[in-house]
């Protein structure tokens, strides 16, 4: 069957709910995130505040220099989440195939939806009147035949836009040749620098780009990844369950810390806390990442998968040892966090030859892990942990 | 350094040579290619630091000398060129001239003294043997050997030479394969190595049918001298698990199968496997095989294979590529699957020495 799909992006939707709500920050620049003299970032600025350089992720301090007259909001996240509720459910009406992104954004497949409501483009139309006379707030629309390029054309005309992808093989190589490499999904900080330094400006120049060169450079997988984007091409179904895909806790310390020991005991706290959360979700974990960010809010995200899915503190705590200790850390760091993706309900399958060399069995190790945290639920945390998180004699550990 | 070579002694040389360059060394002269010419000769030498390549080919020398080029760049220019005669002179800043009828390329190296000196033998024992032996063993076994840098024993290829035979075995904790071939030395040569997977995998590509194979080995580091081909390589150091304590005495279960048949039956069926369900079930009836997979969120598939079993029914689960690969690896017309019940190891076998065991996966 042919497939229409369609990217709702809501804009500015953090901004555009705080002027909203208050009609006197309307038409001025408002940033929603931490104050312009405190430490903390950016969460989300309106266009307004946009045309100053101001952006997500950005320091608010730096924002606060860039426009002094700004409003700053703090996150006011309960309310975002209820707007962002509202709006599901006007998606909803539509077709049950919705995949949430985030709270802003969310993948449509209406491929069904034709005859109750018209092609991809009167379906879109209906679905902006709606949000906006529902929420008084606008977002933008990509409506095409996959997901990579229903989501690069909702970016294309924002706000309040709506971007029809040709349908036609030829017509959308015209389509995406003049848009720059960083559109395509994979093309991140790392690679794109990569790309160009190569040539590989636009997309049209990996359209053009030889596999084989291109394979060199950047691996061989990736480059039949990007040459497939590169014309278009994407056969992506939309995620539907509504089950937690990833579990991640961080803390930003309120110095920057550029003691290992003292990350890595903040760490450990970390990797218990997703521990536990995951074995109340009743899931198995097949990847751990790591992240730290840098002091100059570089960040930087490393993952290696599980031999086998766990879900016991001492193979999370193995595996978030292995990412951190694999790092320098030679600059003082601000944040460190650690995760679990790619849950699943049951642990792995397959046996092992080697059952009593490899330690406890994951199973044990689990049960102990399940007991500690029932422990804990009853008598409260401070009942029962790991010696190594006690304050050491020559003081606190962090 | 000045020669004149053929395009095809050129490219032999690099193709050998080329694959231990990885694709982000961590020094910059890992990039390079050695290159040093002497007597009639061109010597080509790359190296990551753990495995080290070298291998003559013949060039007429006109100024003896060395430099060292990026691998992958003159790989890629001297396939391009015309075959033809191709002079390579190279200055006093590194830098190299490289001529071939109109076409010229000015090529920027590094120092000679950057690059790493080439390992020495010092003292171990040497065992020769046939290429086309040691190529069909590592064929036979190291596709089993982990990649999981968590299990860094397992990321090789075990070669114990021991009471007048060579046995291979190469595991990642779930499956084994293990190959032998009687080989005569004396007893206080007896020693294991545990060769590294990239080295492995370079001398797979490298090997040939013809010809011996001196195998120089001591403490931590291996030397395979063959032809004009040298590789070195540092070896995996620690304790091998006790394999001999995983391979069942015996089964109660034996089945012949049609090796040819099976292969291509479990890989069509494999394809209805997914990351959520990775398992395909064997079910052995009476000169029956029923392969099945299922996906929840894809669909199912199942083929019958003839078989000569009269035992009892029994039906297993495996990931499939844990079978599929040693049938891949393997000539025989027929195997023998020998299994005891759904949660015990299984057993491949051929008429050739080799054996290999994989455990089966839970299935609820």
């Amino acid at each position: 069957m042919h497939r229409i799909i369609l990217h709702v992006d809501m804009d500015a939707f953090y901004a555009s709910i705080e002027q909203r709500d208050h009609p006197e920050y309307r038409g001025r620049p408002v940033v929603v995130g931490a104050g312009p003299n405190e430490r903390g970032v950016v969460a989300a600025s309106s266009y307004e505040a946009r045309r100053f350089g101001i952006h997500s992720a950005m320091p608010s301090r730096e924002a606060g220099r860039r426009c002094p007259h700004a409003v700053f909001v703090p996150v006011n996240m309960a309310r975002y989440v209820e707007v962002s509720q509202q709006i599901a459910a006007i998606l909803s009406r539509f077709t049950p195939l919705v995949e949430p992104l985030s709270l802003d954004e969310a993948f449509l497949d209406v491929s069904g939806g034709a005859a109750l409501f018209g092609d991809g483009a009167a379906i879109a139309r209906q679905i902006k009147t709606a949000i906006r006379a529902e929420t008084q707030l606008t977002a933008s629309v990509g409506v095409a035949h996959n997901m990579f390029l229903a989501k690069l054309a909702s970016d294309l005309d924002k706000p309040d836009g709506l971007t029809l992808v040709p349908e036609d093989p030829a017509e959308i190589l015209a389509f995406l040749a003049p848009l720059p490499v960083g559109r395509l999904w994979g093309v991140g900080k790392v690679t794109r620098p990569k790309l160009e330094a190569a040539g590989y400006r636009t997309i049209g120049d990996i359209q053009r780009a030889d596999p084989a060169l291109l394979g060199s450079l950047v691996g061989r997988d990736a480059a039949a990844h990007f040459k497939r984007l590169a014309r278009g091409e994407d056969d992506r179904e939309l995620e539907l369950d509504g089950e937690e895909k990833s579990i991640s806790r961080e803390y930003t310390f309120d110095v920057d810390c550029e003691s290992k020991d003292v990350i890595r005991g903040v760490l450990m706290d970390l990797v218990d806390d997703v521990g536990r959360q995951l074995r109340k979700a009743g899931r198995y974990a097949g990847v751990a990442r790591l992240k730290l960010r840098w002091k100059g809010f570089e960040t930087i995200t490393r993952q290696r998968p599980f031999a086998s899915p766990a879900c016991d503190d001492f193979s999370l705590r193995t595996a978030a040892e292995g990412l951190f200790e694999a790092e320098t850390i030679d600059q003082p760091v601000r944040l460190v966090g650690f995760g679990v993706s790619r849950l699943q309900a049951e642990p792995r399958q397959q046996l092992d030859l080697f059952a009593d060399a490899a330690g406890p069995a994951d199973s044990k190790r689990e049960r102990l892990n399940r007991t500690v945290d029932s422990l804990r639920d009853r008598l409260g945390d401070a009942t029962i942990g790991r010696a190594s998180a006690l304050p050491r004699k020559d003081g606190p550990r962090h | 350094m000045k020669i004149v070579i053929g395009k095809d002694a050129v490219m032999t040389g690099l193709q050998l040579v080329h694959g231990v360059v990885g694709a982000r060394p961590t020094l910059p002269v890992l990039s390079n290619v050695l290159l040093q010419a002497q007597e009639d000769r061109l010597w080509l030498t790359t190296t990551d630091l753990e495995v080290t390549m070298r291998c003559a080919v013949e060039a007429k020398v006109a100024k003896a000398g060395a430099t060292t080029l990026p691998a992958k760049r003159i790989l890629s220019i001297m396939r391009e060129l015309p075959a033809d005669n191709i002079e390579i002179e190279t200055d006093e800043k590194h830098s190299s001239s490289i001529t071939c009828g109109s076409s010229f390329f000015k090529i920027l190296g590094l120092s000679v003294d950057d690059f790493p000196p080439v390992p020495k033998y010092e003292g171990g024992h040497v065992f020769t043997l046939e290429q086309r032996v040691l190529k069909e063993m590592l064929q036979k076994t190291s596709y089993a050997a982990s990649a999981d840098e968590t299990r860094y024993i397992l990321n090789g290829t075990l070669m114990s030479f021991k009471a007048n035979k060579l046995t291979m075995v190469a595991t990642d904790g779930r499956r084994l394969a293990l190959t032998e071939h009687e080989l005569e030395f004396p007893k206080e040569a007896e020693t294991d190595a545990i060769v590294p997977t990239k080295a492995v995998n370079e001398l797979l590509r490298v090997l040939k049918d013809d010809g011996a194979v001196k195998v120089h080995l001591s403490k931590n580091q291996a030397g395979f001298e063959f032809d004009d081909v040298l590789l070195i390589t540092k070896l995996i150091e620690g304790t091998y698990p006790n394999f001999r304590q995983v391979i069942p005495s015996q089964c109660d279960q034996r089945i012949t199968v049609e090796r040819e048949a099976f292969l291509i039956a479990l890989k069509r069926v494999a394809l209805l496997t997914s990351e959520k369900s990775s398992s395909i079930k064997l079910a052995f009836g009476k000169n029956k095989l029923k392969i099945s997979a299922s996906s929840p969120d894809v669909g199912e598939a199942h083929e019958t294979v003839s078989i000569k079993y009269a035992g009892k029914e029994i039906a297993v689960a495996f990931n499939p590529d844990y079978v599929i690969e040693p049938l891949r690896n393997l000539a025989n017309d027929e195997i023998y699957v020998e299994l005891t019940d759904e949660l015990s190891p299984g057993v491949i076998k051929c008429d050739v020495p080799f054996i290999y065991v994989l455990m089966p996966m839970r299935v609820s």
